[in-house]
């Protein structure tokens, strides 16, 4: 069980970006009726910013 | 008190002044912290219907979620420190019950905040022991960054320093408990998220989380205990006149009261500092901004 948790942790940023940031960022986009460039979908958009922010905080340890 | 001469008394007499003076106020029943403990909980659960069905906007929703997870730690503290019912007495669930839902909105587990909230008052502005200690910071604009860097996820602050409190005090148990808790927190607003509703748990718990913790952080670790150099009893833990007045602070004016006598309820707070203040200036206490 500790393990699990202290894996689940490490990689808090990428699994929060993919688990949160994803679809969050894709309901704001269709909330505010953006059209996403080269004709990628609100979720793909919000998969590819989410992933890399969430790359950018796993890696540096922080958000901001 | 204003009127008896304090400076011919010996510490010793003063500090029996100084406890008479609080004993006036411990024992009391918070019942207003009690009402506002669970209000705060019962309000919060009430956001999220009411914008779902659109009766209020999710932008009011947001600030009125994180109003309440602010507000909410209140009478949170209040229980961590028993003041609501001691151990073993008859409403000591009611402690626990105020204690745990007061700070659902905020994500906050209860077991956690009172484990280390203990060592912050053990051990204030310790630099290795005060699990509060890494919101320490030279300035206001300072320590609300410090507050947001101690909310990342490696910073040296914050949950981290909290874990390694609970790791040194030998408290596995609240630390699991508390894993367990976050874990159960993110599932919830994934699930949400995934299930079309990413905007709603955003505004009514992700970011009321976040912003609630800097604030907390600002006026109930740093503000207080700026410069947090001292370790002294009386040199610790400061009176202050906050830019957002007594409530916007909540309460922490006379968080020099809370410190030297953490059962005075919240609300007697103000009263037992005034009654004291001649006392905790003769006593050396950092009195002086207020």
């Amino acid at each position: 069980m500790a393990t699990a948790l202290r894996t689940l942790f490490r990689f808090g940023p990428l699994i929060f970006a993919f688990g949160f940031l994803a679809p969050l960022i894709a309901q704001i986009i269709q909330a505010f009726e953006v059209t996403p460039p080269f004709g990628l979908g609100p979720l793909a958009v919000g998969l590819v910013l989410a992933g890399l922010l969430g790359l950018a905080a796993q890696v540096r340890g922080r958000w901001v | 008190m204003s009127n008896r001469d304090l400076s011919m008394l010996t510490p010793k007499e003063l500090a029996r002044i100084e406890r008479d003076i609080a004993r006036k106020h411990i024992g009391k029943f918070p019942w207003l912290s009690v009402t506002a403990g669970i209000g705060v909980f019962l309000c919060w659960l009430a956001l999220w219907p009411l914008v779902f069905m659109d009766v209020i906007p999710v932008w009011a929703g947001f600030v009125a979620a994180t109003v309440l997870a602010i507000i909410g730690y209140l009478p949170s503290h209040e229980a961590q420190h028993d003041i609501i019912a001691r151990p073993g007495s008859r409403l000591r669930w009611l402690n626990e019950v105020v204690g745990h839902v007061s700070t659902v909105p905020l994500a906050l587990p209860f077991d956690l905040a009172r484990a280390t909230h203990r060592e912050h008052h053990l051990h204030t502005n310790h630099p290795e022991l005060d699990p509060d200690y890494g919101s320490s910071a030279a300035g206001p604009l300072k320590a609300i960054w410090k507050a947001i860097q101690n909310i990342q996820p490696r910073s040296k602050g914050g949950h981290n320093a909290y874990s390694r409190t609970l790791l040194r005090l030998g408290r596995k148990d609240v630390l699991k408990g508390a894993a367990l808790y976050r874990v159960t927190w993110f599932l919830t607003l994934f699930t949400m998220a995934w299930t079309g509703h990413a905007i709603e748990a955003a505004a009514l718990w992700w970011l009321p989380h976040h912003v609630g913790y800097v604030y907390i952080q600002y006026y109930l670790s740093w503000a207080p205990h700026h410069p947090a150099k001292e370790t002294a009893r009386y040199r610790n833990t400061r009176s202050f006149r906050a830019a957002l007045g007594n409530i916007g602070s909540l309460g922490m004016q006379y968080h020099v009261v809370h410190h030297l006598h953490p059962r005075i309820p919240f609300l007697r707070t103000p009263q037992a500092y005034w009654e004291m203040k001649p006392v905790l200036e003769a006593q050396g206490a950092r009195v002086e901004d207020l």
